[in-house]
């Protein structure tokens, strides 16, 4: 019998260190772990090193209550319902936030990298962008590459040439992320950890194989027995997972496939309350620091609301929500 | 005579309307084509459901070919995957870009320079502090890299159409070769994975297309009711105007039909 990987929200937040590389699954404002991202912030967590390859709404969230030092990712924003990421704009300029600019390519490599265990991996994209400027290596600029972190590279980027074809122009080299927890949000975990994730996997196996420690947060645990009668169906075998928690609706308001769609008026919402440091202060007060839980989270979204956004079963989103103007 | 086919009068469409149908003009049947949220998933379903049956839509978050019922919010939606032939994700969709497969992409952009240099990172002040903070790069400069073609959609305004840049996120057809910083031709850049660049900026106001030996811009149609006057003073770099080929081709009924009635009857993109 394998050890038991339940926990509960809190307990599991509770492996998250104040300084930590944190990395998540989905992509922008999909799939995202918001039951655990709200109850990092309830535990007011701090210094986290966040390493994406995209961000979105659970980045905002976080990098506004405080508890984000750096921002390593090629994206943060909230795609149609909120165009930039306002609270990193904001931290940026004020100088809590270093953030650290590498393309989608760049990032979805340096997983890659790290998931395989290799400390780099070569690229040609992005190249003559100031991405690759070596003026604008912020993580060296605020003196983190001198090897103090072994999770910092010493070097944003390096530039080589095909020393195999001998084929023309610079190869771009990007260091492994190897973050120290990845959370991941998906539709099922077996009782052991065996995870299944319907629908496309964004940069989720890369981002669940870089990490040291995984939780996973599943809208079920299902018995191992049942999810391992079709293993070519699974993602993520049992012994990479260190915390399973259930929580339904746990990604809300971000969209999980086939369970439910984007809560795009809350994040609305958000998006445009939350651009000053004081209207950011009352919304987390509201929707996170006054709730106790993510269920008492969710009797306040509402049954009506979440009844919407509840995915048909043959197109795997909702058909009932309004989503345009 | 007025059939389905005749071109729509102006004040009949609305800027975006026109604007898909000139991004749909893009695209030749069976190309694999990469695009990115919004305008782009119009004009590329246009094109599907016009002149280009058999081309395939990549989205960057891992879905290839999908055949929407419903018009995706993003990328990542649910939506493109429905009738999909594979879903995957991202190390799958950008490993195939940069093997090559990818003809045509479609892009945005903040800032553009007269090489078709883009921004989407940080406009004004400094890097470090920075006047307006954008979203960053995304797949934009990756899939304008590697890609055979790219489009861009933007806003025309004369602060956005720049001599240079704040900051090169997506690279033109003139680049600095880093960590050096010197300029080079996209050629020189790429290498031997160098495959094409920027063909075309559809703006608010026009269609500009770039000199293949020079890399520099020019203005190629003014949309129906816009002057050459009215764009060039909506340009911050001087504009080459004397390939103009008079107007951008207006939207037919059919298309206005297609657009509103069936790709995006929720005005998620049209808007009300």
């Amino acid at each position: 019998m394998a050890k038991n990987k339940r926990k509960s929200i809190k307990e599991a937040v509770q492996l998250i260190n104040d300084g930590d590389m944190i990395t998540f699954s989905g992509f922008t404002i999909w799939r995202r772990p918001m039951a655990i991202v709200y109850e990092m912030v309830r535990q007011r967590k701090k210094n986290l090193h966040l390493i994406e390859v995209n961000s979105g709404t659970h980045g905002e969230i976080l990098i506004g209550a405080g508890c984000v030092k750096v921002l390593e990712t090629c994206w943060i924003g909230h795609e149609l319902y909120g165009k930039v990421g306002a609270n990193a704009a904001r931290k940026l300029k004020s100088g809590e936030l270093i953030v650290e600019d590498y393309s989608h390519v760049h990032m979805i490599m340096r997983f890659a990298a790290g998931a395989m265990g290799v400390p780099y991996l070569p690229t040609r994209a992005s190249l003559g962008t100031d991405i690759l400027n070596p003026e604008y290596d912020a993580l060296g600029k605020h003196g983190l590459r001198d090897g103090s972190n072994p999770r910092i590279p010493r070097r944003k980027f390096e530039f080589l040439t095909d020393p195999f074809f001998g084929e023309q122009g610079d190869i771009i080299h990007v260091p492994a992320a190897r973050p120290n927890v990845c959370i991941a949000h998906v539709q099922q975990v077996g009782e052991e950890g065996t995870v299944r994730v319907y629908g496309q996997r964004y940069s989720d196996a890369e981002a669940i194989k870089a990490a040291d420690k995984v939780i996973v947060v599943a809208e079920e645990i299902v018995p191992e027995e049942v999810i391992r009668q079709d293993p070519t169906a699974n993602l993520i075998p049992h012994y990479l997972v260190d915390a399973i928690v259930e929580q339904p609706w746990g990604a809300h308001p971000t969209g999980c496939f086939g369970y439910y769609e984007v809560d795009g008026k809350f994040i609305r919402d958000f998006y445009s309350k939350t651009k000053t440091q004081e209207g950011f202060d009352a919304w987390a007060e509201e929707w996170i620091l006054k709730v106790n839980s993510f269920d008492e989270y969710l009797y306040k979204i509402g049954f009506r609301r979440l009844d919407l956004l509840r995915a048909n079963s043959s197109y795997k989103y909702s058909t009932r929500v309004k989503r345009g103007a | 005579m007025r059939n389905n086919h005749s071109p729509a009068q102006p004040g009949e469409y609305k800027l975006i309307e026109l604007l898909a149908v000139a991004g749909a003009r893009e695209i030749q049947d069976g190309e694999v084509v990469f695009a990115g949220t919004g305008l782009p998933m119009l004009a590329v379903t246009l094109a599907q459901k016009t002149s280009a049956p058999r081309a395939s839509i990549i989205y960057e978050a891992g879905s290839m070919d999908g055949r929407p019922a419903h018009l995706p919010s993003s990328v990542g939606d649910a939506r493109c995957e429905y009738r999909a032939s594979v879903s995957s994700g991202l190390l799958d969709v950008f490993g195939q870009l940069q093997r090559g497969v990818v003809d045509l992409a479609f892009l945005g952009g903040a800032e553009i320079d007269k090489y078709g240099n883009v921004n989407t990172t940080v406009i004004g002040g400094d890097y470090y502090n920075p006047a307006v903070r954008l979203t960053g790069s995304g797949g934009n400069p990756d899939i304008n890299s590697l890609a055979k073609r790219t489009v861009f959609i933007m806003v025309q305004e004369k602060r956005r159409f720049k001599e240079q840049v704040d900051y090169v996120t997506s690279p033109g057809w003139r680049v600095k070769k880093w960590p050096g910083g010197e300029w080079v031709t996209r050629q020189e850049a790429f290498g031997s994975v160098f495959r094409g660049g920027p063909v075309a900026v559809i703006t608010s106001m026009a269609v500009f297309r770039f000199d293949e030996e020079t890399g520099e811009m020019y203005l190629d149609t003014v949309h129906p009711g816009v002057t050459v006057e009215d764009v060039k003073n909506n340009v911050g770099f001087d504009l080459d105007v004397s390939r103009c080929r008079g107007e951008t081709s207006p939207p037919t009924y059919h298309e206005l039909h297609l657009l509103r009635n069936v790709i995006d009857p929720e005005g998620l993109f049209l808007g009300s």
